[in-house]
């Protein structure tokens, strides 16, 4: 009889799994996620990088997130791939790698690297979120820390994981790692530049980040190329293309919904931008490129919409980059961040990352370099920080929630790089600085969570 | 003048001679009673007229005349209970030594005014049973709750028992679309499995409704049991029975529209919107405006456009049955075929079932019986509701514009020169409502055999051995197809399932019947069962499809298969000792050992008891008018219960998909990887059976002659230890986790009061009425704040407190504490408030009021279904009056509007004088934001079933009347009129999560219910 009922086990499931697996689920989800209509469609629109075309047939249509009307989808399904698709694997990840014998270091490292970045995310996106007692099966009801605690959480696990790199073992995620195909010595210089980036949000904030920040870029170590860029490729497979393709794919006829942003067209095309083509494409009867202001309708003939190159089938969804990396240490150099005020050096820095994200977004070598050198030298203008922020913000144009960080961090509230104004058909108050908590996810299950509505254009602890 | 009259009385049924029949004079108080040879004596005067009452028989008067010796036999009279009631594992019992409330409903009482899911023919018949549909779909699914919903971990559906076997009840809800978008609940509404069995092969259907009615089923009976048996032949002649009904459904409520202004924002006309709030259509005469053809016109509003869209549906339900038997034998063979199309085209169902059941006593004592029921069923174009899918099709109803002429659209969805879409507007929300049902077909095709075989033998006169040996095996094949050029799926896609269930189920029983002394009788029945049931389901979604309509797997860019199984077995023994004193005092003590395979190995032993008894305290007393019958009950008993297959250890589950927004995630193998992932539940190894509890005690009252019935039960039954999914916040890294914790608390009374006000040879009219009034408390342990049944959208919860029932939660309007509705004065609209408890799920009281007139041949019925209390929340009224399109949005467009509500100025709270900017903006907070805002009271009453019949008279039928037994004619219909209700453009009956959920009341882009009217017509030869 005891036989007879022993037939419990599930045959469609595994007891044991190599960390690998869950790595690669992770990842899988957390691109998904910043590259679909959860997180890239509602920060661009919100942090208006991009633009909907207003009442243009074809665009995105009104009222959206342009006019702050974001969904509880998008709040709730942000939180659940942060929180349990992509953090809950890794973190189970790290705990079968450590409790593997012999121990699987470098498997645990790579996980803590992305941990760090999902937990960064988490908070720049919410504010306060559960951190030091989320993610553990013996807490039901994870309190929630300030976004202090946490940005000092994600840079303490970068610590943890780069002690904990082990260059010695064979033992890591090699074929599972779509990022760096295991090539650990790329893992530790994106993990020292993601920990800079953490630091120079904080910075604002609390100035006694400076002296680390300094630290950092005199020690070196940081990504220091293109071939250290932090990305993922889409394929041009159906079931596999990148969402912002997919979604004009299946909704659009494979028209993109999306317009230039004026703030991002003006600035590029008073310059002369070669990326222009490369990230628009321009109606055959318009004369030059024309972004629109946020909300408003989108001429067919006359503005441009964002191009199908830039959002390709195939395109990676990127995560850090080598002109990011560049554009922060311009930033440091400019400010002197704990090291000594060097425009000459923040020139070099600067132009270097232009020149980068140009050939990144598929400009040739000469004519990116042409271009950046033709930048005029920081020295020579009256506000150095705020073209750096602008260099830098244009080029994350495509990235939602890294644009919209970047605004959020270049200045206090109304200085902001660029001065945006309220989008068209917005309600009367604020600009858009955040999502609000979901409530199925978290706040209705969870009596540690915050009582009051946080709204979505509070500002929060690093945003001055 | 006396004189002396002596007779005989004996039952027409079987001649046998009946004790104790009350004899009296009329118009005297001269009266006797029969003796133990049902003989009596008595002295009358002459042309007396003797009366004859006996309990459970028709009263007879006959006229002394010159005869000495008179004698009678009576008729039994079956509207008395004094009957035999089919209880747990098909246990035949007397009415009156049941210690619970067991009442069983004919045949013929459920195809008054027959249903294709035989559950609805429940509603409003039997005290305590609450039925809901999940949809209009047809061939769509129904939940049964019996005394309230007591389970905190899933839905509370009773057990179906057919014949003594078990059978399948499942409603599966699968995506319903490829790629990787987890779906709402439901999709298309695939029914649910006992909506299969054919409602004409139904003998009787008896609802134990408690636990001591079906203690002997052991767990998978905890929230009831409805126990089937068949129609058999029966001896004599055999007889041939013809029944046919033709109905013509149409929606039973249709939403209210406004006709005044044309689609746009905010006054200005705008063709990519499907609403109404454009300009207003009389003010722009003098202009013209594109329309989705492209053509300039004048606008004009269509005021029947969406009714046009629907069609008249008809169901045609036929039947045939072949019965016979004599000394040794008896069969009956049927078939009915029910054919039915929708109120929204392209919607067809239909259902075949075969059955024969035979049985054959060999010798004296061997006892042969099979039962073999076949069905197939099956139907396309069922509608997708929900979210999360372009073909969800009522927002692409309700939502066509006051100025699209349904007929233009009808006409033009196909461009016949490119092939493509002609869209209702050039937006990703503008697909045009009839390509997705000329093209986008959803559909199933099931078949399933069921059926057993019982032998039984008896060893001894008083010693009877019986196995019940059962099998239940369905196929079902599902299908979604998506054409190219649909927007929101522009490439195609199409979708298939394949659900395999296979049940089987074992009783041996021994009964041992005798009589220790002449009063006191002992019955012992002692069992064994054997379960085991098999699940497994394939599914494949295919994306990309090359060539236009063809729906084959190598005409697809890529497909993702996925497959999953379950299997759960389970041994029971059991008992069951029952006394009888007299005939009028009776106890049953029944136990039961379950051992689950579900559940950890130390506990999946689990043992529960009950006591049950009845007295029928008349049997005491002198035989009066006033009082006839009266019998009081008692029960108490103990159900334990297991757990899904598979919750008890932490496993990775290989992952087919990685969502992204919009349906257009990864699919596995990503860059050629493989992945896998936690699970989103914390497993519990230490699980433990749950435990009910249940008191009940009643009494069964017959007055005046048994013209006035009165049946009244009190219950109580508490579910303890509930296996349960305790939702977590995410930021655990789960959803939720798995435990014992809680218990469910549900009493009730239940009151069936049946009067006969009129009763004459001619005319009688009959009058039932069932009221049950169920008061439903959840206990969580302390740190549980709250315990989640179901999530919804955008906050909309289904979920349970401590000392409270299950309800709806959600955004409410933020209020002041004098309960004002607070306004924000810097837009003049109102304030919203997260998660607040908006009502109960459940119904303060229901009410059944049923009436059946007979006079001569005719037969009028018509059944009066009332529910009172409980709220519900309605999409369908929210996306009708946040779009502009329901009539009530017409009031104050282009005025200055002022809410009625206050403002905080300061720390007082002030009357608002802030208008809004417009009601287009003010009637955008009717959104699903405001979970509020679209909650409405659940209250109705219905007509919910009306039946005129004529049975024609052998007089009539001649000599035709030699072969033809039996001629009926009638009218019937059903759901025909909602008398009252206070939910707006919807019908308030809905359940869109359906049978597999403990939540209810929520309606989500449901597909409508329909109102049914027809004729019927049954032949017997």
């Amino acid at each position: 009889c005891e036989k007879f009922l022993d037939i419990n086990k599930n045959p469609n499931a595994a007891e044991n799994v190599d960390p690998k697996l869950l790595f690669s689920y992770a990842s899988t989800s957390y691109i998904n996620l910043r590259s679909s209509g959860d997180l890239y469609i509602p920060m661009a629109l919100g942090g208006q990088s991009i633009t909907t075309g207003g009442n243009n047939p074809t665009g995105w249509g009104i009222p959206s997130e342009e006019q702050y009307q974001f969904s509880t989808f998008s709040y709730g399904n942000t939180w659940r791939a942060y929180y349990t698709s992509v953090g809950a694997n890794l973190k189970q990840a790290i705990s079968l790698a450590e409790s593997a014998t012999p121990k699987n270091n470098n498997a645990a490292a790579q996980c803590k690297v992305l941990l760090a970045l999902v937990v960064y995310e988490a908070t720049t996106v919410y504010g306060d979120v559960p951190f030091t007692e989320a993610w553990n099966t013996g807490i039901s009801y994870p309190k929630f820390d300030a976004q202090q605690t946490v940005l000092n959480g994600s840079i303490a696990l970068i610590d943890e994981a780069l002690a904990q790199f082990d260059d010695a073992s064979a033992l890591k995620i090699s074929d599972y790692d779509m990022f760096f195909k295991g090539d650990l010595a790329k893992w530790k210089r994106l993990a020292k530049s993601v920990k800079l980036r953490t630091l120079m949000t904080m910075v604002d904030k609390d100035p006694t980040k400076a002296t680390q920040i300094g630290q950092m870029v005199t020690e070196g170590g940081l990504v220091s190329s293109a071939a250290d860029n932090f990305k993922v490729g889409y394929q041009a497979v159906t079931g596999k293309k990148n969402p912002k393709f997919a979604i004009n794919e299946q909704y659009n006829g494979g028209r993109n919904f999306f317009f230039g942003s004026k703030y991002v067209v003006d600035f590029m095309r008073n310059l002369s931008d070669p990326r222009l083509p490369k990230f628009f494409t321009k109606p055959v009867e318009a004369t030059d490129y024309f972004g629109i202001e946020p909300g408003a309708d989108g001429d067919d003939k006359h503005d441009v919409r964002i191009s199908n190159t830039l959002q390709a089938a195939d395109a990676p969804e990127v995560i850090f980059t080598y002109q990011e990396e560049l554009f922060y240490e311009a930033e440091i150099y400019t400010r002197g961040l704990g090291v000594g005020a060097d425009l000459t050096k923040a020139s070099t820095l600067y132009k270097k990352a232009v020149e980068e994200s140009c050939k990144f977004n598929g400009v040739d070598g000469t004519t990116a370099s042409t271009f950046a050198n033709g930048l005029p030298n920081l020295s020579t203008v009256p506000a150095p920080m705020a073209l750096i922020n602008m260099h830098h913000w244009v080029d994350k144009m495509d990235r939602g929630l890294d644009a919209f960080t970047q605004w959020r961090r270049s200045g206090p509230e109304g200085q902001e790089i660029p001065n945006l104004s309220l989008p068209i058909g917005a309600p009367a108050g604020k600009l858009f600085r955040r999502y609000e908590y979901p409530t199925t996810n978290e706040i209705s299950s969870n009596p540690n969570a915050p009582k009051e509505l946080v709204k979505y254009n509070e500002k929060m602890w690093f945003d001055l | 003048q006396q004189k002396k009259i002596t007779g005989t009385v004996t039952s027409k049924a079987d001649g046998t001679p009946l004790p104790a029949v009350t004899v009296t004079v009329k118009g005297s108080s001269l009266g006797t009673q029969t003796d133990g040879d049902g003989k009596f004596s008595i002295s009358v005067p002459e042309n007396a007229t003797l009366s004859f009452s006996y309990i459970g028989f028709k009263a007879k008067e006959v006229s002394v005349g010159a005869s000495q010796t008179i004698n009678v036999s009576l008729d039994a009279d079956e509207r008395l209970l004094n009957e035999v009631v089919v209880t747990a594992l098909g246990i035949q019992r007397d009415a009156k030594a049941l210690g619970y409330s067991a009442p069983q409903l004919k045949g013929e009482e459920l195809t008054k005014s027959r249903e294709a899911n035989v559950i609805n023919s429940l509603a409003g018949k039997v005290a305590g049973v609450r039925v809901s549909s999940q949809s209009g779909t047809l061939g769509g699914s129904s939940k049964i709750i019996i005394r309230g919903e007591s389970g905190l971990g899933g839905s509370s559906q009773p057990l179906f028992v057919i014949d003594g076997m078990p059978i399948d009840n499942g409603a599966q809800q699968i995506s319903t679309v490829a790629g990787a978008v987890p779906q709402g609940s439901a999709g298309a509404d695939f029914g649910n499995r006992v909506g299969d069995i054919n409602p004409e092969d139904i003998e009787t259907m008896t609802v134990l409704k408690g636990a001591a009615a079906t203690a002997l089923y052991g767990a998978r009976a905890k929230s009831g049991a409805i126990v089937i048996s068949t129609k058999k032949g029966v001896k004599g002649n055999a007889s041939v029975t013809f029944n046919s009904s033709v109905r013509m459904d149409d929606i039973l409520k249709m939403p209210e529209f406004q006709n005044e202004y044309a689609q746009g924002v905010q006054g200005t006309y705008n063709i990519a919107s499907t609403n109404g709030w454009g300009p207003k259509i009389s003010d722009v005469q003098d202009k013209t405006f594109p329309n989705f053809l492209a053509q300039d016109v004048h606008l004009k509003a269509y005021d029947n456009n969406i009714k046009d869209f629907f069609q008249t549906g008809k169901t045609y339900i036929n039947s045939l049955a072949f019965s016979g038997g004599n000394e040794t034998g008896d069969y009956r063979f049927s078939y009915a075929n029910i054919s039915q199309t929708g109120i929204i085209p392209n919607q067809k169902y239909s259902k075949n079932n075969i059955t024969l059941n035979a049985g054959k006593t060999i010798g004296k004592d061997f006892n042969i019986r099979t039962i073999l029921n076949y069905a197939n069923s099956g139907g396309d174009g069922r509608p997708v509701q929900s979210s999360n899918n372009p073909n969800v099709i009522m927002p692409l109803i309700y939502g066509v514009p006051r100025t699209v002429d349904m007929e233009l659209l009808r006409n033009n969805s196909i461009n016949p020169e490119t092939g493509q879409q002609i869209t209702l507007t050039p937006a990703r929300n503008g697909n045009n409502p009839f390509w997705v049902i000329d093209n986008n077909n959803f559909s199933n095709d099931l078949n399933r055999f069921y059926g057993n075989a019982i032998l039984s033998y008896k060893i001894l006169n008083w010693l009877t051995v019986a196995n019940n040996l059962g099998l239940d095996y369905y196929n079902e094949f599902r299908q979604g197809n998506t054409r190219n050029g649909t927007i929101g799926a522009l490439t195609g896609n199409f979708f298939t399932a394949n659900i395999f269930n296979r049940s089987f189920n074992n009783d041996f029983i021994a009964t041992a019947d005798t009589k220790i002394t002449n009063d006191l009788s002992l019955k012992v029945i002692g069992g064994a069962n054997v379960f085991e049931n098999y699940y497994q389901r394939n599914q494949s979604d295919a994306q990309t499809l090359t060539v236009d309509q063809l729906y084959n797997f190598s005409n697809a860019a890529t497909v993702t298969t996925t497959n999953t199984s379950n299997k759960w077995r389970m041994v029971g023994l059991y008992g069951d000792i029952g006394l009888s004193y007299k005939d009028y005092l009776f106890l049953n003590v029944t136990g039961r050992n379950d051992w689950s395979s579900t559940l950890p190995a130390e506990n999946r032993s689990y043992f529960y008891p009950s006591v049950s008894s009845s007295f029928v305290f008349t049997e005491l007393m002198p035989s009066n008018k006033w009082l006839n019958y009266g019998k009081l009950r008692a029960s108490w008993a103990n159900v334990g219960s297991g757990t899904d297959p598979y919750q008890l250890a932490f496993v990775y589950g290989p992952q087919s998909t990685a969502f992204a927004q919009y349906g257009y995630g990864s699919q596995f193998p990503f860059n050629g990887l493989l992945a896998f992932s936690i699970p989103s539940v914390i497993p519990n190894f230490n699980l433990k059976p749950q435990n009910q509890i249940t008191t009940e005690i009643g009494a069964d009252l017959r007055f005046l002659n048994n013209r006035v019935k009165l049946d009244v039960t009190y219950y109580n039954s508490k579910t303890d230890d509930q296996i349960i999914a305790l939702t977590l916040p995410q930021s655990t890294g789960f959803t939720s986790k798995k435990m014992n914790a809680g218990s469910v608390t549900n009493k009730g009374f239940e009151v069936a009061l049946g009067l006969v006000p009129v009763k004459t040879n001619r005319f009688d009219w009959n009058f039932d009425l069932n009221f049950s009034q169920n008061k439903q408390t959840t206990q969580l342990p302390s740190e549980v704040t709250a315990y989640t049944l179901q999530s919804g959208w955008s906050g909309l919860i289904v979920k349970t407190r401590s000392n409270e029932s299950f309800g709806i939660f959600g955004s409410a309007w933020e209020r002041d504490p004098n309960g004002n509705i607070v306004i924000d004065p810097a837009t003049g609209l109102r304030k919203t408030k997260l998660d607040q408890r908006l009502g109960s799920i459940n119904p303060d009281w229901m009410l059944g009021i049923n009436n059946s007139i007979n006079f001569k041949s005719f037969n009028l019925s018509f059944l009066i279904d009332v529910r009172q209390g409980g709220v519900v929340y309605s999409n369908t009224a929210s996306s009708l009056r946040t779009s502009g399109l329901a009539k009530e949005t017409l009031a104050n467009r282009g005025n200055i509007f002022i809410d009625k509500g206050v403002v905080l100025q300061g720390t007082e709270y002030v009357p608002n004088t802030v208008p809004v900017q417009s009601m287009q903006d003010f009637w955008g907070q009717f959104s699903t934001t405001n979970t509020e805002a679209n909650i409405f009271d659940a209250s109705y009453v219905k007509l919910r079933e009306v039946k005129f019949s004529y049975k024609i008279p052998s007089s009539i039928l001649g000599k035709s009347a030699k072969f033809m037994k039996e001629l009926e004619i009638g009218v019937e219909g059903r759901n025909l009129w909602i008398i009252s209700d206070h939910v707006p453009h919807v019908d308030p009956e809905v359940n869109f999560f359906g049978p597999g959920s403990a939540a209810d009341g929520i309606e989500f882009n449901s597909a409508p219910s329909t109102r049914s009217f027809g004729f019927n017509l049954r032949v017997k030869i």
